[in-house]
């Protein structure tokens, strides 16, 4: 062990000492020759003579200088330092091959470099609380209802009775009205029960979390800041706690507040509430809307809970019938936040590779263009006596070089990018901790991984073809015209129909997602979004408060001069949300199980029908006479007389449903279907309810006006200020902003696969022009005795561009071929298009031809212009 | 080519250990008196190829069984000296009983041939 380290420090020193060694090692041997030929010339022998003998005997002072060098072990390096040195200088030598190299390899690299940063915050990187893996995310599922929220009373059974878990905690993200610097404030609330901190493991950094006490309906109001909101409304006073702030017109006792950067799942939290939770009335609070979490025991698995719960589910479906049916579900806490964004991230993921595969093909093509060029420079350094594996290593670590420098600057533009990104993207995708973008230990490794293998991936094989040549044939011809084989051509041509099959499965991805895009855009809404204005309010107080607020609000806000109609609703269009849960036609024993009828509940005011454009098709909207103590009313939407009432007139029907006020409501007038859930959803049966008989907290006031209604926000916050000094006005938006909200996903998608695509689309290109140009730049003598002969130019351009035409033909085959298999992998983000779309198809064959003629006519005009006496007289 | 007396090549994996056995019998020595005294002590038998003795001795260096110094000829020239270390004494009969097992060895398969 000593002895091997005291080897390694010698052969440091020598590293260090390299040319003290060197000329000791010179003056030696020159030392020993002049003796040598001393000793001749004492026997006699003249000086020339001797001087020959002494250095015959001695032997080649060079190889000996190296072999001597050798010995110390350092050869292997000294050998890359050279290669590197020729390498960059070669690469100075061409800036133009060099600039098209790196940049490609940049793009491809880089593009890349953006997706693996989202797909190492989203799906790698550990979730930043301890032991993230034992947190699960629960969801009720029902066999015909599908997935929902959690209810409160589920959440009490589940707590009560489970033993897989440490903690369990629902939550409720809600904005919350509050205080701020001018006026009511609306901030981000979490409504959540006692054990939601131990659930993530993170406790309050000052003060204390909520005690169960204090999540019932009688306890005195406290709350808990998350730093954020700590340090922008409060200075990070360290005095905080016990300090009596607003919330909901109610003094609240501030007891602790959040570390910094901590966040549930991926919402954005300021105030964290205590949820009101009545064990014996859960319901009040609210039904399926809530968030469940759960921290396991360490002793039990996700697999072990599911089963624990699944049997405690169907004891509580027993015990109350109305759930009957609901299982539960439970998932890891990062595949559930995951559970948007895996197949999308995964798809774009293989987009880019694709992409970086076609850079790849044309590196490896250009690369074996110039191979072809560097003949008589690769066979002078081999009969200098450089092996093939030598020469194979130089042209590898040019490859490396390429890619190295490619690889640098695409970890800085996929950076750049993926910040872009997230502004870009901000309205399509909830980016929640995937926006955490940061240079990592993971993000470096792949891309250096990545131009790594990148390099080896397109410089072996021209490194090896390169090195493959007959030494003399390649010296004498002076490396024009010298020995292209046919085995060179294909695997060339072999190269650029790869190339194409690329791009075009990826523009076939792109074609289907933009198809889908316009699809989109002509779906029938069923309400007219243009100049209505929104924006939303939380109503506090008791039932009759909130009734008379909005009524005043509307009062006032009907009265002003641009505004043609004017109404409520609990939930917007395209918003996000929706109330769903049974219902049944009183007094009409249904011959299903009364369970089995369910409908969207919403919550609008009269004026909302008008307000929103929805036709009234049947009966009459809601009018200023539906009121508290009237009759109760309620209107149906087509969906739902399709679906429930097929045999008999809707109207004077009385329902009742899993309502806050299960009141029965007669129908008096039936409107059209408008898509609620989002673009591609189709209506489902919907029961309105009137705000005035049973309003509710969340209300947004939907203002249609006469044109752009510059200004008319403020003049109607004024107006609702007269009703309420505190009643704070947030989100006002026009409601074609939430329609093109809607489609902020299928336009991201189509934008980044587009131009992905487009990036695809130019380099396969580049690609065919490089190969066509070549075959043309080595076929000019042939053509010009061609042309000498009496060839036409038009039959030399024909049959040019017949050989580029082949190719590109290939390759089409071949890429629809590959996109009818692989464009299932988009088929669920596709709406009103199916994978095997024909005109899609068509489109792109088309394209791609027209890109691929003109990429084959420059080189083929050429070759077509090529004039015989030059064409002769220059070889 | 050659003239004069027939001379061999050192067989292979020898070299080493006539260095040895030269720096051992002769204590500092410059590469060309190693050189001279195996050919002189073999009676002009055995013909190193005297270039070759440099890498040899290189590689002595790094295995820390020589040491070198630099030092003046009697003909006051500058001339790097090399001597036998401890370890490289050690290397010396271990490349001493090795080539004594092979030689009888050969010898042997000889004899009885």
């Amino acid at each position: 062990m000593s002895d091997w380290l005291a080897q390694l420090w010698r052969r440091l020193r020598f590293l260090v000492n390299r040319r003290q060694f060197e000329r000791d090692l010179d003056e030696e041997m020159q030392l020993h020759k002049e003796l040598r030929q001393e000793k001749y010339q004492s026997a006699g022998i003249d000086y020339d003579s001797a001087r020959y003998k002494a250095q015959h005997r001695f032997g080649n002072v060079t190889l000996l200088k190296e072999v001597s060098r050798e010995m110390w072990g350092w050869i292997v390096f000294e050998r890359v330092a050279q290669d590197l040195r020729y390498a960059l200088r070669t690469m100075r030598k061409s800036p133009g091959f060099t600039a098209v190299a790196v940049l490609s390899l940049a793009l491809g690299i880089g593009a890349n470099t953006a997706i693996f940063t989202f797909v190492n915050a989203a799906l790698l990187k550990p979730l930043p609380y301890p032991h993230p893996d034992r947190i699960v995310a629960l969801v009720e599922r029902h066999p015909k209802y599908g997935i929902s929220p959690v209810h409160p009373r589920s959440f009490i059974e589940w707590h009560e009775r489970a033993r897989s878990f440490e903690a369990l905690a629902i939550a409720q993200a809600i904005p919350i009205n509050t205080e701020g610097d001018d006026g009511p404030e609306q901030v981000a609330g979490l409504w959540t029960t006692s054990e939601l901190f131990h659930v993530f493991g993170v406790w309050p950094s000052l003060g204390r979390a909520f005690t169960d006490q204090e999540t019932r309906p009688d306890a005195s109001p406290v709350a808990i800041l998350s730093h954020g909101y700590w340090q922008r409304r409060f200075g990070s006073d360290p005095n905080i706690l016990g300090e009596i702030i607003q919330i909901e017109r109610q003094p609240t006792t501030v007891i602790g507040i959040m570390p910094s950067g901590f966040r549930v799942a991926a919402l954005n939290t300021d105030v964290y509430s205590p949820l009101p939770l009545d064990h014996n009335k859960p319901e009040s609070v609210g039904s399926r809307a809530f968030q469940c979490y759960g921290r396991l025991r360490s002793d039990a698995s996700l697999a072990s809970a599911q089963a624990e719960l699944t049997v405690i589910a169907d004891q509580v479906g027993r015990q109350y019938p109305i759930d009957e049916g609901w299982g539960v579900m439970l998932t890891n806490l990062r595949d559930y936040l995951a559970r948007d964004t895996r197949q999308v991230l995964l798809l774009l993921l293989g987009v880019v590779a694709f992409v970086l595969l076609i850079a790849c093909a044309n590196m490896a093509s250009l690369l074996l263009t110039r191979g072809v060029g560097r003949r008589s420079e690769l066979a002078l350094r081999a009969s200098l006596g450089a092996g093939r594996l030598r020469l194979v290593q130089q042209l590898l670590i040019e490859s490396l070089v390429l890619s190295a420098v490619g690889g640098a600057i695409g970890l800085v533009l996929g950076l750049w990018a993926s910040r872009a990104l997230i502004l870009l993207a901000k309205e399509a995708v909830a980016f929640g901790q995937m926006a955490d973008i940061h240079l990592d230990i993971r993000v470096l490794g792949f891309t250096l991984a990545l131009s790594l293998l990148t390099a080896i991936v397109f410089g072996l094989a021209p490194a090896w073809q390169a090195s493959r040549f007959d030494l003399q044939a390649a010296l004498r011809e002076h490396g024009r015209g010298a020995g292209d084989t046919r085995g060179q051509q294909r695997f060339r041509s072999a190269l650029v129909v790869g190339e194409v099959a690329l791009a075009v499965v990826l523009l076939v991805g792109a074609g289907l997602l933009l198809r889908t895009f316009s699809q989109l855009l002509q779906v029938k809404l069923g309400f007219q979004p243009e100049h209505v204005l929104t924006m939303h309010m939380v109503v506090m107080g008791d039932a009759a408060r909130r009734a008379n607020l909005v009524e005043g609000v509307l009062d006032r806000v009907e009265t002003l001069p641009e505004v043609r109609a004017v109404g409520t609703i609990q939930f917007l269009p395209l918003g996000g949300w929706t109330n769903r849960g049974p219902f049944h036609f009183v007094g009409r024993p249904d011959p299903a199980a009364p369970e089995s009828m369910e409908s969207d509940t919403s919550v609008v005011s009269y004026g909302y029908f008008a307000a929103m454009g929805i036709p009234v098709l049947r009966g009459r909207p809601f009018s200023r006479q539906d009121r508290m103590g009237s009759q109760r009313a309620a209107l149906v939407n087509q969906s739902f007389v399709k679906k429930y009432c097929r045999h008999e007139d809707p109207l004077g029907l009385r329902i009742s449903g899993d309502w806050s006020d299960p009141a029965p409501a007669e129908i008096v007038g039936v409107v059209g279907d408008i898509r609620h859930d989002g673009l591609t959803t189709e209506p489902r049966p919907t029961v309105f309810l009137a705000q005035a008989q049973g309003p509710g907290y969340i209300t947004y006031l939907v203002v249609r006006t006469a044109a752009a209604p510059e200004g008319l926000a403020t003049a109607i916050r004024h107006e609702i200020l007269q009703v309420d000094r505190s009643q704070p006005v947030t989100d006002i938006k026009m409601m074609d902003q939430y329609v093109s909200a809607s489609l902020a996903r299928p336009r991201l998608y189509s934008a980044l696969i587009g131009t992905f695509a487009s990036l695809a689309l130019v380099l396969a290109a580049v690609g065919l022009y490089g190969l066509m140009a070549y075959a043309v730049s080595r076929r000019t003598h042939e053509i010009g005795i061609r042309m000498a002969l009496g060839a036409q130019p038009g039959a030399v351009l024909r049959s040019t561009l017949g050989q580029g035409a082949r190719l590109a033909v290939i390759g089409l085959v071949l890429g629809v071929g590959c996109a009818m298999v692989l464009s299932r992998f988009v088929a669920s983000l596709l709406y009103g298009v199916s994978p095997g779309d024909v005109p899609t198809y068509a489109g792109v064959a088309a394209l791609l031809g027209g890109v691929g003629l003109i990429a084959a006519y420059v080189p083929a005009r050429r070759a077509s212009r090529v004039d015989p006496m030059v064409a002769l007289r220059y070889e | 080519m050659s003239k004069g007396p027939m001379r061999d090549e050192i067989p292979p994996g020898t070299l080493y250990m006539l260095i040895l056995k030269t720096l051992a019998r002769g204590g500092e020595m410059h590469g060309f008196e190693v050189a001279n005294s195996i050919q002189q002590i073999s009676e002009d038998v055995l013909q190193v190829e005297e270039g070759s003795l440099y890498p040899a001795l290189q590689r002595m260096l790094i295995k820390g069984w020589v040491k070198a110094e630099w030092g003046v000829t009697a003909g006051n020239r500058r001339a790097r000296y090399y001597k036998l270390t401890k370890p490289g004494r050690k290397q010396l009969e271990i490349e001493l009983s090795q080539f004594q097992r092979v030689n009888q060895a050969i010898t042997r398969v000889i004899q009885t041939a």
